[in-house]
């Protein structure tokens, strides 16, 4: 019998996240090793009426073809793979990993001559996206790779995963409508302010945020999810900030990174490990050293960082942000290949004010703020 | 230095059975030749991973752009138990692009679990072979024309050792042995059985009627006209016979096939047919024969034959209920219900393409146009 929590999962991200119906083509994409939950998304695609579709990658098939493929090879754009993305009615995408590290001598340069050709692809995506013709999810599969990342065993992994997707619930489904009922309200709460100011460890930094529009992230793109985010002003950011945590990209770690910002751009930047690494992903292109997004994290029930960006971005406590691309629904002009999200804890002694005034403190809102409660359920 | 407690972990990268390695350039360079632009689908489980690995590496090298698209049993099986009838009968441009884009497809058959299809009521099986029909006349008629080249291989996996008999150790040695894979120069093997079958193909050719005789079995198929194919290595590999498709209209008399003929899963023995007009008007089997009868009423052409063959793989002596070894013993024939292969002349379609074989090597006769041609499973 299959794990129920791996059940509820798949009937969230058909439900809730996507809300599939009669007909839906539906790709879902993920390694051989989620194979159970793979399953159980066809299953529940198949429940709803729509017409699953998989795409399953195998270990190895990456690292041999980039390992050895010529720069022509890596350029080349698959002519399938414009007419699928016209094609299907949703994607779901399931992360996992054998080796989180299985990349690590393949020159990111070729990583990211890939990555370029398949630009016309990823456009429409977001094209099709915004346009709300394509509905999309990225979720994880527990699998060791990530537990090991995360100093836990599977088994406790598997708690983390489910638990920050509140999976243990009966009805997980209306949890997350209920929850994303608070985070418009919070949303609401935020569209008001001009700049918002983080306070923190070695850190004091000004992100203009004027006129643009705070989105609710309630399970609908990301499952877990939990977070409120916006698209910062080009040209306002300034002050400086050190992020808590690793800065993770392309398999590596950046450790201890610290940035300063002057006009929007950063003009300095170092890091106890990875400062090379840094300053070539900063250089990468015109939009890679201005702010893309600004947000803060809302998932209490993710309570520690665990080197995934899918979590760790959710952290309840936390705020966070991206070099590079910005999201257009939210205002964001800035465009880059790069977008790199990076994570500043604020529970202990963090403070964020907005004009001004403190609205959140140690990791929590202000009552007077914002009163809702983010608490996970249950 | 490392401490006693792990001394005996001695860290190997992984490293490919080198036959693997021989069978993915074999394939490459042999069987569908692969170019500097060609678009390479390697389909097949997720569990012959090792090998859609070496085929990627083979692929890259020659200038190709591997298309890999590995399929979880688990989840096709789910499909074809669960599905609507739409949903089954749904045909998706993602399914078209496979078909049409590729130059080269390789085709990878394994097995986590050779039965893994065997809860899926048969005409769910049925309903999504007749949808994808199309599809599959769409692949046959590129191969035919040319715009494609396509290989069908084995990767040696516990489930199809376990129907052979055999250990995975075992299996291995058998696959690989029957592609002659070990020998110094596979390829130079393959060249010279393929001037060997060329001349049997040949002689067939300006055969009108083939009888075969054979315990149970008295059966003549009509092969004028048709163009007689060398089963060289290029198409399914390993290989070895010769085939073509018969007059679809005048196949008559009886047989009984000597090997067991799973087809999707399922385990049919004794099948026994008899047709009339190039009709099968009447089936049996020892086993699985309700479900012989839904396959064959699937659509007009399944109870047709699509094929008519000559193993000549003497490498291959045993059966090991695993169709692509069986067909091509030396010194057996099959039949195959459905599609037909355009490049040999054949005309029926079908969403069927099911290959039985039979034994001709103890007592067993062909007569071409009346005059003998093989006793004993040897050509004369």
């Amino acid at each position: 019998m299959s794990d129920q929590r791996l059940v509820r999962l798949a009937d969230v991200i058909a439900g809730h996240s996507l809300e599939l119906g009669e007909g839906d083509l539906v790709l879902i994409q993920g390694p051989a090793l989620a194979e159970p939950l793979l399953v159980e998304l066809t299953r529940a695609v198949l429940d709803r009426g729509g017409v699953p579709r998989l795409r399953v990658t195998v270990d190895g098939v990456d690292a041999a073809f980039l390992g050895r493929a010529s720069d022509e090879q890596l350029g080349w754009l698959p002519p399938y793979a414009l007419s699928e993305m016209e094609a299907i009615d949703a994607r779901i995408s399931v992360i996992g990993a054998w080796n989180t590290r299985e990349l690590n001598r393949v020159d990111p340069a070729r990583i990211a001559k890939r990555q370029a050709a398949a630009a016309p692809v990823m456009e429409r995506f977001m094209e099709r996206s915004a346009a709300g013709d394509l509905r999309w999810c990225v979720t994880a599969f527990p699998c060791d790779a990530f537990a090991q990342d995360s100093d836990m065993s599977l088994e406790a992994y598997e708690r983390f995963v489910y638990g920050a997707g509140w999976l243990h619930l009966p009805d997980p489904v209306a949890a997350w409508r209920g929850f994303a009922t608070t985070l418009e309200a919070l949303c609401e709460r935020l569209s008001g302010v001009r700049t918002i100011r983080v306070l923190a460890e070695d850190t004091d930094l000004s992100v203009g945020v004027a006129e643009r529009t705070w989105v609710a992230s309630k399970g609908s793109h990301n499952f877990p999810d939990g977070e409120v985010f916006t698209g910062p002003l080009e040209t306002a950011t300034a002050g400086h900030i050190r992020f808590s945590f690793p800065g993770i990209i392309g398999g590596r770690e950046v450790e201890d990174i610290r940035l300063r910002f002057e006009g929007g751009r950063v003009v300095a930047s170092e890091a106890a490990s990875g400062e090379d690494y840094l300053h070539r992903i900063i250089a990468l292109d015109d939009g890679a050293s201005i702010l893309g997004e600004f947000a803060i994290g809302t998932n209490y029930a993710v309570d520690r960082f665990t080197k995934q960006i899918l979590f760790d971005e959710k952290i309840g406590g936390t705020c966070h942000m991206a070099l590079g691309a910005g999201y257009p629904n939210t205002g964001s002009t800035n465009v880059s290949a790069l977008h790199w999200d990076m994570v500043c804890d604020l529970r202990d002694g963090g403070e964020l004010q907005a004009d001004g005034e403190p609205i959140y403190r140690d990791g929590r809102f202000l009552p007077g703020f914002f009163d809702g409660s983010l608490d996970p359920p249950g | 230095m490392t401490g006693p407690a792990r001394g005996e972990s001695v860290v190997f990268a992984p490293v490919p059975d080198p036959r693997l390695t021989t069978l993915s350039e074999l394939l490459c360079r042999y069987s569908v030749d692969v170019q500097p632009g060609d678009l390479v689908l390697v389909e097949g489980p997720a569990l012959a991973q090792p090998l859609m690995v070496e085929l990627v590496k083979s692929v890259t090298d020659l200038g190709g752009h591997p298309m890999v698209r590995p399929r979880l049993e688990t989840a096709d099986a789910l499909v074809m138990e669960r599905a609507s009838r739409s949903q089954l009968e749904a045909v998706t441009e993602l399914d078209r692009l496979e078909v049409e884009l590729p130059t080269k497809t390789l085709t990878i058959w394994a097995a986590e679990n050779t039965r893994y299809l065997s809860s899926a009521p048969a005409e769910h099986l049925a309903a999504r072979s007749a949808a994808m029909r199309p599809l599959f006349d769409r692949s046959l008629e590129r191969i035919a024309a040319g715009d494609m080249r396509w290989c069908g291989t084995c990767f040696p996996c516990h489930a199809a050792a376990q129907d052979a008999g055999m250990s995975l150790a075992d299996w291995e040695d058998f696959v690989f042995g029957a592609g002659h894979l070990t020998d110094a120069d596979p390829v130079a093997f393959w060249r010279e059985q393929s001037a060997r079958q060329a001349a049997i193909a040949e002689r067939l050719s300006a055969v009108r009627e083939l009888r075969f005789v054979a315990e149970d079995t008295d059966i003549t198929v009509e092969v004028g006209g048709r163009t007689w194919l060398n089963a060289d290595g290029h198409e399914n590999f390993p290989d070895g016979e010769v085939y073509t498709s018969p007059v679809e209209t005048a196949t008559r008399g009886h047989v009984r096939f000597s090997f067991d003929a799973p087809y999707n899963g399922r385990e049919v023995s004794g099948v026994r047919l008899w047709f009339e007009d190039g009709r099968v008007v009447r089936e049996e089997a020892d086993r699985g024969g309700d479900y012989l009868t839904q396959m064959l009423d699937q659509d007009e052409g399944a109870r047709r034959l699509g094929e008519v063959a000559f193993g000549l793989n003497d490498e291959i002596q045993q059966a090991s209920r695993d169709t692509l070894f069986d067909e091509k013993i030396g010194g057996t024939f099959h039949l195959a219900l459905g599609a037909a292969f355009p490049e040999a002349g054949g005309a029926n379609r079908s969403g069927l393409h099911w290959d039985m074989v039979c034994d001709l090597r103890q007592g067993g006769e062909v007569y071409g146009d009346g005059e003998l041609l093989v006793r004993d499973g040897r050509f004369v």
